[in-house]
């Protein structure tokens, strides 16, 4: 079976931000898992608005794509979708590799 | 330069104000986190800031009522108001709460954050400017001066040779319009005008879901303009982003595109200028034909000279780029040529220059489609037909043969049929 690789590049001056970003995103999974885990679907709603909105910002296009999805799964009330999604997030925070230039 | 950031995520807080100390090294940042913090009070010292960036969803308050707020005072800076909710009328509702500027957070970029903060602080910061940003704050400021009765004219939000294009709404609610006000250079030119003109008249004709509405039009000494339908999906420029389209996707585009050619052309109208920009996405996915600007009626005296070639060359079909006398199917070539672009994320041909290209449309036969989207070639090639007698006459021709050799059931075209 295929893994999936995610490769980001990002700029060569945001370098000394990404630490704290990548720790920010590691306890956002953490706080999105306790969310789902009490149906807490507002809590939800605005983690994922927040991925959307930071994730492309630092070139992390995928944390976007995935922050809509949970953003809309919450609105729907998609619990097995989120739990999916949020997985899936799991995965690539483990397997993200970073490529500055 | 004195910059205050409120947002509610601090990795954004973070990058805003990294970007801003790399273009402006002596620049004073201070975030607001408004998960800790209510809105700033009367006490706070606003005036000593040269702008704020004011996020909408700001995690237990909302920007636009903090936008309101803040507004109130007279010392308020200029504030370029983020948004990360895809709909248009936040922004619009922003501009009208007094928002100097907006950008959308998920397009936002180095780039767009310091050009929006340089013009919104430049007055202020420096005697002079460039050229191109005196030219922008021009055009802003133009945005500022029409008058258009019940309509408010917001923010610029493109530019084409021909026209500047704003985000507006009417005064009654926030739903966004756009607002095409013709450039003064061009007001001077009969000909340009009275095309800019003829496009309302055009259009009004037509009545379709699948083109863009326009809602009004006027023409003073200084000012021509357009309202017109404001789209929330973009063009399909933006969607294709350089890449290939799914080709369910590709098709259902396509589709839609026969419908909009269908009922333009029943009408004795032709398009002529068919390209991704021209093509524009609702909210809910239809899609719509804008920019008539060029487009003529078939009975119509063409304005076009004699040997004058008018579109744009990647998409002009092999008569066009000739000067020759234009009918429905040269739409239908156009339309070909965009979905051999929907379905490959490549251009139809290549070249050094406009020229080059063009010839590629007389000369050249089009590159044979991959294996994988092979089911879709006998159409490709009966659409780019460089002889027009053998190419499908209309758009109904399309559809047909769409229905019959593309959509029944889920067989790939019978690759066996004769054309022609």
């Amino acid at each position: 079976m295929d893994v999936p690789s995610y490769k980001v590049t990002v700029a060569r001056d945001l370098e000394d931000l990404i630490p704290v970003f990548m720790s920010n995103r590691k306890k956002e999974l953490d706080t999105l898992r306790v969310a789902l885990a009490a149906a807490d679907f507002e809590q939800l709603r605005q983690l994922g608005h927040r991925m959307k909105g930071v994730g492309n910002s630092y070139g992390f296009a995928h944390v976007s794509t995935l922050g809509k999805q949970i953003e809309d799964g919450a609105r729907s009330g998609d619990r097995a979708g989120l739990d999916a999604r949020i997985r899936e997030y799991a995965d690539y925070l483990a397997k993200v590799e970073i490529v500055y230039e | 330069m004195r910059v205050l950031i409120i947002d509610d995520d601090p990795d954004l807080r973070s990058l805003l104000g990294h970007y801003i100390k790399q273009r402006w090294q002596d620049a004073a940042i201070d975030e607001w986190d408004p998960l800790e913090r209510d809105v700033p009070g009367a006490d706070f010292p606003l005036g000593s800031y040269q702008a704020l960036i004011l996020d909408y969803m700001l995690g237990r308050g909302d920007g636009l009522e903090w936008l309101a707020k803040l507004k109130q005072r007279p010392d308020c800076p200029k504030v370029l108001f983020l948004t990360g909710a895809g709909n248009e009328s936040i922004a619009v509702r922003a501009m009208k709460a007094g928002a100097d500027d907006y950008q959308r957070k998920q397009e936002l970029t180095r780039e767009r954050l310091l050009t929006s903060l340089h013009e919104l602080t430049a007055a202020e910061s420096e005697r002079t400017v460039s050229r191109e940003l005196a030219a922008r704050m021009e055009a802003h400021s133009l945005g500022a001066k029409v008058r258009i009765p019940g309509i408010k004219v917001l923010r610029l939000i493109g530019e084409g040779g021909m026209a500047r294009v704003y985000l507006a709404s009417r005064e009654g609610d926030d739903d966004p319009l756009v607002v095409k006000i013709l450039r003064r250079e061009v007001l001077k030119n009969k000909t340009a005008l009275q095309r800019f003109m003829e496009e309302y008249a055009l259009v009004e004709r037509i009545q379709s879901r699948h083109v863009a509405r326009i809602y009004d039009h006027g023409q003073s000494e200084e000012h021509a303009y357009l309202v017109m339908e404001f789209f929330e999906g973009g063009d399909l420029m933006k969607r294709l982003a350089g890449q290939a389209l799914d080709p369910a996707e590709a098709m259902r585009v396509f589709r839609q595109l026969m419908f909009a050619l269908g009922d333009i052309h029943e009408k004795g109208i032709l398009h002529r200028d068919l390209k991704p920009q021209n093509l524009m996405f609702r909210q809910d996915g239809t899609l719509a034909i804008l920019d008539f600007g060029i487009a003529k009626h078939i009975d119509a005296i063409d304005r076009t000279k004699e040997g004058e070639v008018l579109g744009t060359p990647r998409y002009m079909s092999p008569e066009q780029v000739q000067g020759r006398a234009l009918d429905l199917r040269t739409d239908i070539y156009s339309a070909g040529v965009l979905l051999y672009q929907m379905l490959t994320g490549q251009h139809l041909f290549e070249g050094e220059t406009a020229v080059e290209v063009a010839l590629h449309h007389l000369n050249t036969s089009p590159p044979a489609l991959p294996e994988d989207l092979q089911a879709y070639q006998r159409l490709l090639d009966k659409l780019l037909e460089k002889d027009r007698e053998a190419r499908f006459r209309n758009a109904d021709e399309v559809i047909g043969f769409l229905a019959r050799k593309l959509e029944q059931g889920s067989a790939p075209a019978d690759r066996t049929m004769r054309l022609h």
